[in-house]
């Protein structure tokens, strides 16, 4: 297994400014709120099925913690297909002009999409891969599936609904088999993040590899605000593995783990900005001193974090393990 | 495949474990005159410590052994089994590499591997997979530094008695650096060599620098060193629309660090504020299977009677021709500041 640690510095408010956050924040919690009025159920932990610890509320939606692995999961969800029309319709908005994703375009394309480009092309160099069939399950439409296919790294890129894939409808589990697959944050919304490695699995053939990005509560931002980090949220953050939890779920569902890497950038940003925002934030006086730090140390604790697998973005890169009679 | 190992030293144990887990092989006998004639071997493992060497009962063997009897027992190994691993340097010089390479052509259908493993560590894979047409483009330059502190029993050590030896750090260490250097860039000339024998004093050099330039004019330096007093491993490959710089070796003390590749592209169009410093990335490994995999490659070439894919005649030629060279070109030299006694 390897671990990947990036150099690069990416202000906050060229990818997604806490301020301009907020109202993009508040429509996908409102949205969540509302499918939850119809019929519920309570979640188990997706890793090990144990019930959830509650931890506490997101704006009066419970999250419980997994009693083995850690992160934080949303305690109740609506039924499968309410829960997908939830991802539409927050995928749809993400898309309007009124959310900072469409102010913030450019930049996102060059801070956010362009390394995870760039990370799946070495991959997949590095692994002798040539131009596979590229999988990518998401809501769509999905920014990254016309990426991809403009980039020319892949034969073709095929799509399939998230939703679809983990509670393991027909429809997703047709359709060309590909040598390689994508799931960007899509196990941080969907209703079951271990069918849905199953039904990346039933599309993968044989030794494929699997890229998976996560945002992990196991990382410095979400270990230190908790709940009370404002970019946790339903549905993009209905499920927040651990770094621990995310690798368990995908070697309990058959991948073997190559790459697991948590080279974020953003955290001791975030921490401040929450700080700016609210004094209250309850840090100690220590986590105080790391996120005041001067830049040259707030650089040097972020690449530790990201060596240390301690930052709160993950990417895993994993593959399909070769089934033995 | 039952497997004859001369020396069980370092290399030579490092050798039988891997062999120990491979599944082409069913027995393992070790020749080693420093074995103790009262020890018994394991169920899996005989030990030898004197004459009569069992060649009957060999259908491979490896050259594990100091460097003054490599030649002679390749030669030999290469006659009496026709399957051989050799440890590097193969051979003193390039007389006993000579040696080495005729009775290779005298034994049809041999099988021959030298221990070239550097090859296959995780940074080297990588950076290999990443340039050319692996997107980073043309190799335009290459730097490797490859060095040790030596210890407080430098001296003591054969590898640094001349006699033994035969070469000091260039030809001991050095050699595996070249060997990357001709992966990269294929076969190279020297052109110019300085080599000093400034602290050790043990008429070997102990710190080699070459210049060398490819076929192609790609220039590439190495500096190869016993008084590195921080362990280093470090090649650096400048391409034409970025670089790599791998750096640290999987090892089993970890002296050299931690294996790692950093990547980098060459940014300055539309990228003002990136002129300079690129976005990098490190790829930090945590598994080395070179010795494994090297062992693996030798047993099946030797199974299918095919060439193996690396470790080659030809890939110790090489290494070998550059190194007669450079002793040619510049025989170690006491450096001015230097005092044995002040140490």
């Amino acid at each position: 297994m390897r671990v990947v640690q990036t150099q690069q510095w990416v202000p906050l408010v060229a990818v997604k400014p806490l301020d301009g956050l907020l109202a993009y924040r508040a429509h996908c919690l409102a949205v969540s709120r509302a499918s939850l009025r119809e019929r519920r159920g309570l979640r188990r932990s997706p890793i090990t099925g144990l019930p959830l610890e509650r931890v506490g509320d997101i704006d009066g939606l419970p999250y419980g913690r997994c009693p083995a692995s850690g992160g934080w999961f949303l305690m109740e969800l609506p039924s499968p297909e309410r829960w997908a029309r939830v991802l539409e319709e927050v995928n749809r908005f993400r898309r309007s002009p009124e959310t900072f994703h469409a102010e913030l375009a450019q930049s996102r394309a060059d801070a956010v999409y362009a390394p995870k480009l760039e990370w799946i092309g070495e991959t997949l160099r590095l692994h002798g891969l040539a131009h596979p069939v590229m999988l990518e399950a998401m809501t769509a439409p999905s920014h990254f599936t016309t990426i991809l296919r403009e980039s020319a790294l892949c034969r073709d890129v095929v799509t399939a609904d998230e939703m679809a894939l983990a509670n393991g409808l027909p429809d997703a589990r047709s359709g060309p088999m590909a040598q390689a697959a994508v799931l960007l944050e899509s196990l941080d919304r969907v209703n079951d993040p271990a069918g849905l490695l199953r039904g990346v699995a039933g599309r993968l053939e044989e030794s494929g590899l699997l890229f998976v990005t996560a945002l992990v509560a196991s990382g410095f931002d979400l270990s230190v605000l908790g709940l009370k980090n404002l970019y946790l949220y339903p549905p993009d953050r209905t499920n927040c593995f651990s770094l621990q939890g995310l690798s368990q779920l995908l070697e309990r569902s058959g991948f073997d783990l190559v790459e697991m890497s948590t080279p974020g950038v953003l955290d001791i940003q975030i921490v401040r900005a929450h700080l700016a925002r609210d004094q209250g934030v309850p840090l100690s006086a220590f986590e105080r001193q790391l996120v005041e730090m001067d830049e040259e140390g707030q650089a040097a604790l972020q690449a530790f974090l990201q060596q240390r697998g301690l930052s709160s973005f993950a990417r895993i890169v994993a593959r399909r393990r070769v089934e033995t009679a | 495949m039952r497997c004859l190992i001369f020396g069980y030293g370092y290399m030579g144990k490092i050798r039988c474990q891997a062999l120990r887990h491979h599944p082409l092989v069913r027995q393992i006998t070790v020749v080693d005159p420093a074995l103790d004639p009262a020890v018994a071997g394991s169920a899996d493992i005989e030990l030898v410590s004197g004459e009569p060497i069992p060649w009957e009962r060999a259908d491979a063997a490896f050259i594990c052994t100091p460097n003054h009897v490599t030649a002679p027992l390749c030669v030999e190994a290469l006659r009496r089994v026709g399957r051989v691993f050799c440890e590097k340097p193969p051979g003193r010089n390039w007389e006993e590499f000579s040696r080495i390479a005729e009775a290779a052509a005298r034994a049809p259908g041999h099988t021959l591997v030298f221990g070239f493993n550097h090859r296959l560590h995780p940074c080297i894979e990588a950076a290999r997979a990443l340039i050319g047409e692996g997107g980073l483009g043309d190799v335009l330059y290459l730097k490797g530094t490859y060095g040790k502190s030596g210890g407080a029993r430098y001296r003591e050590n054969w590898r640094n008695n001349p006699e033994i030896a035969g070469g000091g750090i260039l030809l001991d260490q050095g050699i595996h650096m070249l060997d990357l250097f001709h992966l990269f860039l294929g076969e190279l000339s020297v052109v110019e060599a300085v080599l000093t024998d400034g602290f050790w004093g043990c008429g070997l050099e102990d710190n080699a620098f070459v210049l060398l330039r490819s076929e192609r004019g790609v220039p590439a330096f190495l500096h190869s060193s016993a008084t590195l007093w921080k362990h280093t491993f470090r090649v650096e490959i400048g391409c034409r629309d970025g670089y790599v710089m791998a750096s640290g070796l999987l090892s089993k003390t970890g002296s050299y660090g931690r294996e790692q590749l950093v990547i980098g592209r060459r940014q300055f169009e539309d990228e003002a504020l990136a002129i300079g410093n690129p976005r990098e990335e490190i790829i930090q490994f945590d598994r080395d299977e070179s010795w494994e995999r090297e062992v693996h490659e030798f047993l099946t070439a030797a199974k299918d009677g095919r060439p193996a894919a690396h470790g080659t005649l030809e890939d110790a030629r090489r290494v070998m021709q550059v190194v007669r060279d450079v002793y040619a070109l510049s025989p170690p030299t006491r450096a001015a500041v230097s005092d044995p006694g002040r140490r």
